[in-house]
């Protein structure tokens, strides 16, 4: 007993250095971990790939370092399904922050094709297989203006390039011209797609986001208004594992070599957790029991 | 082991130790990283303003292509300066009355739509609600548990009457809905924070100290 009341008096420090063994292990040596697809995930995946010729697809990066290895694998897994789906893809982003972020994904992802393309056709090239269209404050601006005109509302790309001189956006006007748009992000922004866009133009949407905003994000999913929902690493391991499994790539799963630690941190929690309250308790009949 | 030989990942691998720091105690190094995270994002938001959203959107079309038409934007942002002017500072009223009467007309409708007439929609029991849950026969289960949950849940927030009798009972009920959310909020928010850890974790051990790839 006296085991128990001691262990729920830990140092804090002691317990993050628990935390920090039960990350780091699994990372050192790698485990194999099954990723089970849920729906939500599926959906997303099924919406994407049933993009016609004739559409583009929008992803908006909105993440910034603090939830990057949350969103970045899913980012980096879209963009390999469009690219090897030969889906066009325009990038943008509501906010500044997340602007180097969507760039240092784009230029990775481009890379990896490229490195292996054996033709031009092959290859991804800007502005005929995706553009960059960057930021355009405030948000309502690209929120409601591009449900009318793509091009007027970003003129330039990130680049500066004008972007009604680019071919992919000579074939692309407004929303009409977009299969889904998919809303990656830490904060509000894939709601302010529905709450706008989606309302006012009907445009079809997507979301990843961070674990901890999901109990926000579910009942849009379950009315149908995002069309599949992406939540966290764990939603990111399993678009790897749609995208590995259904287009036979086999780059680096960023996500799922992450699974091995977040189960572990799970497990670990949920031990203190349990230990903390069985201490309590111990403690609590011992006080009662005493005159 | 292959340690990095670019300074920009030393610098990142540095700032993330003088960030976990802080979970030992408040230090200079936590506070360094700290200050210097909110000038450099400062910094980058001022600049990129500058760059890509006033010369490009402003300046160019009103002094490069002359566009006179431009110089009426100018000067309503202009009027916001005018806070600093103690005699002319009322003059910030007008800006400000153009966000606030543009941004209501536009989010008033949109929130409306989205927020209210499609999740009472969606909570309505109704054959295409059963089907949105894709669990088959058990989807009629779900929605049922997701219209007691939504109107218990409600019955606890109405407090124009004393919780006794029916409303006691839904309330009760709503209170274990808020709870069982609660739980599954906080789950996730273990799962977002562990992640962000494991983030950093890969960053250290892969490209600053190469231990893994």
């Amino acid at each position: 007993m006296k085991i128990i009341e001691k262990l729920s008096r830990l140092d804090r420090r002691i317990v993050y250095l628990v935390l920090a063994a039960a990350v780091l292990l699994p990372l050192v040596i790698p485990s194999v971990q099954k990723v089970r697809v849920m729906t939500p995930v599926a959906k997303l995946f099924k919406a994407v790939d049933a993009t016609p010729d004739d559409r583009i697809i929008i992803l908006d990066f909105d993440y910034d370092p603090q939830t990057l290895p949350e969103i970045e694998p899913m980012g980096i897994a879209l963009l390999r399904h469009a690219f090897k789906r030969k889906i066009k893809v325009a990038v943008l982003s509501l906010y500044v922050q997340p602007l180097g972020l969507a760039k240092k994904a784009l230029d990775q992802v481009t890379e990896e094709f490229n490195g292996r393309a054996e033709s031009r056709e092959d290859s991804i090239i800007y502005g005929r297989d995706y553009v960059f269209l960057g930021w355009q404050p405030p948000p309502i601006v690209p929120l409601l203006g591009m449900g009318i005109s793509i091009t007027n509302v970003y003129t330039r790309d990130y680049y500066g390039l004008r972007t009604d001189s680019l071919p992919l956006m000579l074939k692309v006007k407004n929303f009409n011209d977009v299969g889904i748009l998919v809303s990656l992000s830490g904060s509000t922004a894939p709601l302010y797609w529905v709450s706008y866009s989606q309302t006012r133009f009907g445009v079809a949407v997507g979301a990843g986001i961070t674990a901890v905003s999901a109990s926000e994000f579910y009942q849009y999913y379950q009315t149908g208004q995002f069309s599949g929902l992406m939540i966290g690493m764990k939603g990111a391991a399993e678009y790897e594992e749609l995208v590995e499994s259904n287009l036979l790539l086999k780059d680096r799963r960023k996500a799922s070599e992450a699974l091995g630690s977040l189960t572990a941190a799970h497990l670990t929690m949920i031990a203190f957790i349990v230990i903390g309250n069985v201490g309590y308790f111990i403690r609590r009949r011992r006080e009662r029991r005493q005159p | 082991m292959n340690v990095a030989h670019d300074p920009w990942i030393w610098i990142g691998g540095l700032l993330t130790v003088c960030i976990f720091s802080f979970l030992y105690r408040d230090n200079p190094f936590y506070k360094f990283a700290e200050h210097l995270f909110v000038g450099v994002a400062n910094g980058y938001f001022l600049t990129f303003t500058v760059h890509r959203v006033l010369i490009p959107n402003l300046f160019n079309p009103l002094f490069v292509e002359r566009r006179i038409f431009f110089v009426l934007p100018l000067c309503v942002g202009m009027l916001y300066v005018m806070r600093f002017i103690p005699r002319f500072s009322w003059l910030v009223r007008i800006p400000i009355a153009i966000t606030i009467g543009y941004y209501t007309g536009a989010v008033i409708p949109a929130t409306v739509q989205a927020d209210i007439i499609r999740q009472v929609q969606g909570t309505i029991l109704t054959p295409q609600n059963f089907q949105s849950w894709n669990a088959g026969p058990a989807g009629t289960i779900w929605s049922v548990i997701l219209f007691i949950g939504v109107v218990c849940t409600l019955s606890y927030f109405y407090f124009s009457r004393e919780h006794k009798g029916v409303l006691g009972v839904t309330s009760r009920i709503g209170i274990i809905f808020i709870m069982i959310g609660f739980g599954a909020a906080f789950g996730y928010t273990v799962m977002a924070r562990v992640s962000l850890l494991i983030g950093r974790f890969q960053f250290i051990l892969g490209p600053w100290l190469g231990i893994i790839e």
